[in-house]
């Protein structure tokens, strides 16, 4: 027999050394929950959390002075009551007493204190600064010109002031949102950089282990101040592949699932699992955006145009199954408290007529989109409806990162794109995107500028009735729709499916609304 | 060069750090602290000197360090690629010696045509068949997932699959080779067993390329098989450098690339290693035994 050689012995051995490296069971553990992530969470900081799946697994470990409600109304959190003065420029919280960290030490309002000031400060490079930066003082504080921020006052232990520049109708929303959440300052002296993997809260769950790109773990807080968690506690396991992901669901090894597009007409059919899926209109719009800075589509009579040129009630049955609800405008129908604005509609005719008079027909116009197969195909639907009302459309596909850098430039003349609530208010789906002081980056990509506009969502965000708020955003989101920045495609609603063992399972329209304390076996 | 073809590449990291929110003075103030204010030159000088201390930087987007990350999922592909290797090469030979010794039978034909059909499917078909076939219905593996050797196998065998086809393939054509060669008709005259012709002469002097193309093979998995990394949700190098790639989190791509540079010239250097071993024509000094 040939005996291997030394070298070759030498290499089996380490290749099955490493084999046999790092084994674990890694099968599920009685009482707890598992959910699906699709990528691993890049933070749980709340300073630098931006992304939705940060700020759901953010919403079990921490809490803020206030929190949303299953009907999206701000309700008490750690703060049990609060006054305000000065038409909601002046607020003053009251915190419950006996809240603890997960460490063991009360929360009092010096941590809140600290944890808003950590957001602003310029150290900590936050890129959720805008949550905040309305308090008095910021500003400055931001800038190093002042050393405090002089609108967040510590009045006693339990007590905390806040004063705004000028009264702000959404702020109260703002601290429901995850950079609003209290820290402990000692748990971030103590890992500095690591606090992001080392995140220490008040919520209903802790973090008990993170196999980055594999598993994150959260068990129960036993101490937690308000309804304790059903489950022993949760595991987001990362699956990057979807069907990957519903071969996990259908073996019972996930107790949710979002469900994949491909798989939507399976699931919605199937006998078996068709009971199980729940849905909820979700807080968004899709939408073909125009650059409004440049010729062609400084012009609104032809961005009307393409409007009449898509039949977006026949996409949304066809296409896209009916997951979703028309968008009669930037506002979804969950948040909008007047009439929807008047429906453009589907004409072909008058489309083409309009192209031809303004001298467009035949003209190439770049359709940005990224590199998502879905929105690829849907972007070659609204290339054949645009050519037959003579514009020629080419379609650039971008990877994610370049997409984002050329929209946020201005370098397209029509993107594909969506927005998410970050907080239930009709504010949110009109100043950020409309507003002629965000242009780019800051979410208005379409660089629409209207200063009546302008001045209407000003006048919503200061008003101190909900009557007279309304007033405005209704008369904003009047003009934006008549104007059409965008093509509003369409609200898309969730669609998830749970495991039969699973009681009181229910998806939100916002992310941080679960505490994940309802559901159980 | 692959800093400033990185660099040279469309798309901007800030702008996915920054969320959908973010005022030009927040993207400029994290444009600063990632250093993408600098020039390109500087940035490299800087990522140098920073090397030459042993760090590898920190992911923008985590805040770890790159260093820890790699430490940990470096094993986890050491582990896929050993794995499949050891599937892959003695499945391999053994299939190639089988149709080189049955060759012009219908054996050799048959599994000739399987393994031409190997090497030509994708590995997120085959991936996808194995997962439904071995979890989903005979539910004997868990489909994804990193952990002990139950995990290990279907990734491990996806990716075995096309280098087993191939294997087979080189020592089917290695063997016939040394089979009409004068050593071999000698070996039997002196009346050696013919079990022991085929291991020790036959095999020996056809492990040559086989152990070229296994070399080659095993180097690929460790710069990672991203495809079947991401469907069996194994937490490999492949993995977190494709992550790295789209989000353009560069000092993340940057310590992939090192590392799997430094071991694909390590395996090189083993496979050198191993080629005077088998074949003692090939060792300067020393006797030959």
């Amino acid at each position: 027999m040939i005996r291997p050689p030394a070298v070759l012995r030498f290499g089996l051995l380490l290749g099955f050394f490493f084999i046999c490296l790092g084994c674990s069971t890694g099968s599920r553990q009685d009482g707890y929950l598992y959910y699906r992530l699709n990528a691993d969470p890049s933070t749980l900081d709340p300073a630098y959390v931006v992304d939705v799946t940060g700020g759901s697994i953010s919403a079990k470990l921490y809490n803020g002075l206030v929190k949303l409600d299953k009907r999206l109304n701000v309700v008490p959190d750690i703060a049990e009551r609060w006054d305000r003065h000065d038409g909601g420029r002046i607020l003053t919280f009251f915190l419950r007493k006996g809240v603890r960290f997960s460490n063991g030490r009360e929360v009092t309002a010096d941590d809140f204190r600290y944890s808003f000031k950590r957001i602003l400060a310029a150290e900590t490079r936050s890129p959720n600064t805008w949550v905040l930066d309305r308090i008095l003082g910021a500003r400055e504080f931001m800038k190093g010109e002042a050393s405090d921020v002089a609108g967040i006052e510590v009045r006693d232990k339990y007590t905390l002031r806040i004063t705004l520049t000028r009264s702000f109708g959404p702020f109260m929303n703002l601290l429901t949102m995850t950079a609003a959440y209290v820290i402990p300052k000692e748990e971030v002296d103590r890992y500095g950089k690591d606090f992001s993997v080392h995140p220490a809260g008040t919520g209903p769950f802790i973090l008990n282990d993170w196999r980055h790109n594999t598993e994150l773990l959260l068990r129960a807080n036993d101490h937690y101040f308000a309804d304790k968690a059903k489950v022993r506690g949760i595991s987001y396991r990362i699956i990057p592949e979807d069907l990957t992901a519903v071969t996990e669901f259908e073996l019972g090894n996930l107790d949710v699932l979002a469900i994949p597009v491909n798989e939507f007409s399976r699931f919605s059919k199937s006998g078996k699992w068709g009971p199980f899926i729940s849905s909820a209109r979700g807080l968004n719009t899709y939408y073909l955006g125009f650059n409004c800075s440049r010729a062609p589509f400084n012009n609104a009579e032809l961005r009307r145009a393409v409007a009449q040129a898509i039949d977006i009630d026949k996409i949304m049955d066809t296409f896209y199954e009916k997951r979703g609800t028309i968008a009669r405008g930037p506002v979804p129908e969950l948040l909008r408290q007047w009439g929807p604005p008047a429906k453009s509609g589907y004409n072909p005719t008058a489309s083409r007529q309009t192209t031809k008079g303004l001298g467009a027909g035949g003209k190439v116009i770049n359709l940005y989109v990224n590199s998502d197969q879905e929105v690829l195909d849907l972007a070659e639907i609204i290339q054949s409806y645009l050519r037959a009302s003579g514009l020629d459309v080419r379609i650039r596909q971008l990877e994610w990162s370049a997409y984002k850098a050329a929209i946020n430039n201005g370098e397209a003349d029509m993107f594909w794109l969506s927005w998410w609530a970050d907080y239930p208010d009709p504010e949110n789906f009109l100043f950020p995107l409309f507003h002629s002081s965000n242009h780019g980056p800051a979410g208005n990509r379409s660089r629409y500028t209207n200063k009546v506009v302008d001045a209407l969502i000003e006048a919503g965000q200061n008003a101190s009735t909900t009557e007279e708020r309304n007033l405005n955003y209704m008369n904003a989101e009047k003009i934006i729709t008549d104007e059409a920045p965008w093509v509003f495609f369409w609200h898309k609603t969730d669609y998830t499916v749970s495991s039969p063992r699973l009681k009181n399972y229910r998806i939100f329209p916002v992310y941080n609304i679960d505490k994940g304390t309802e559901v159980s076996f | 060069m692959t800093f400033s073809l990185m660099k040279a590449l469309p798309g901007d990291p800030v702008y996915t750090m920054a969320g959908e929110r973010a005022d030009p003075e927040t993207i400029e103030k994290i444009r600063k602290d990632i250093g993408g204010d600098k020039s390109v030159l500087a940035q490299y000088m800087g990522y140098v000197a920073m090397l030459a201390k042993g760090d590898l930087g920190r992911s923008y987007y985590t805040n770890r360090r790159v260093l820890d990350d790699i430490l940990v999922k470096a094993p986890n592909t050491i582990r896929l690629a050993s794995m499949a290797m050891l599937i892959a090469l003695p499945c391999g030979v053994m299939l190639g010696l089988i149709m080189a010794l049955s060759r012009k039978t219908r054996t050799d034909r048959i599994l000739s045509a399987v393994s031409v059909f190997g090497l030509s499917i994708p590995v997120f078909w085959s991936g996808l068949v194995l997962m439904f076939v071995l979890s989903l219905k005979l539910k004997v593996l868990p489909p994804s997932g990193t952990g002990g050797l139950k995990y290990l196998v279907l990734p491990a065998l996806t990716l075995a699959l096309p280098a087993m086809a191939s294997m087979s393939r080189i020592t089917r054509v290695s063997v016939v080779e040394i089979l009409d060669m004068p050593f071999i008709r000698t070996a039997r005259a002196k009346g050696i067993a013919e079990l022991r012709i085929t291991t020790a002469h036959i095999l020996r002097n056809a492990l040559i390329p086989v152990v070229t193309v296994a070399g080659l093979d095993f180097g690929s998995y460790l710069s990672g098989a991203v495809l079947t990394e991401t469907i069996f949700g194994w937490d490999g190098i492949g993995r977190f450098a494709m992550e790295g790639i789209v989000k353009r989190d560069y000092p993340v791509i940057l310590g992939c690339i090192l590392i799997t540079t430094v071991s694909f010239i390590m395996m090189n250097f083993f496979v050198d290693l191993l080629y005077r071993h088998i074949d003692p024509r090939l060792r300067t000094g020393g006797n030959v035994d």
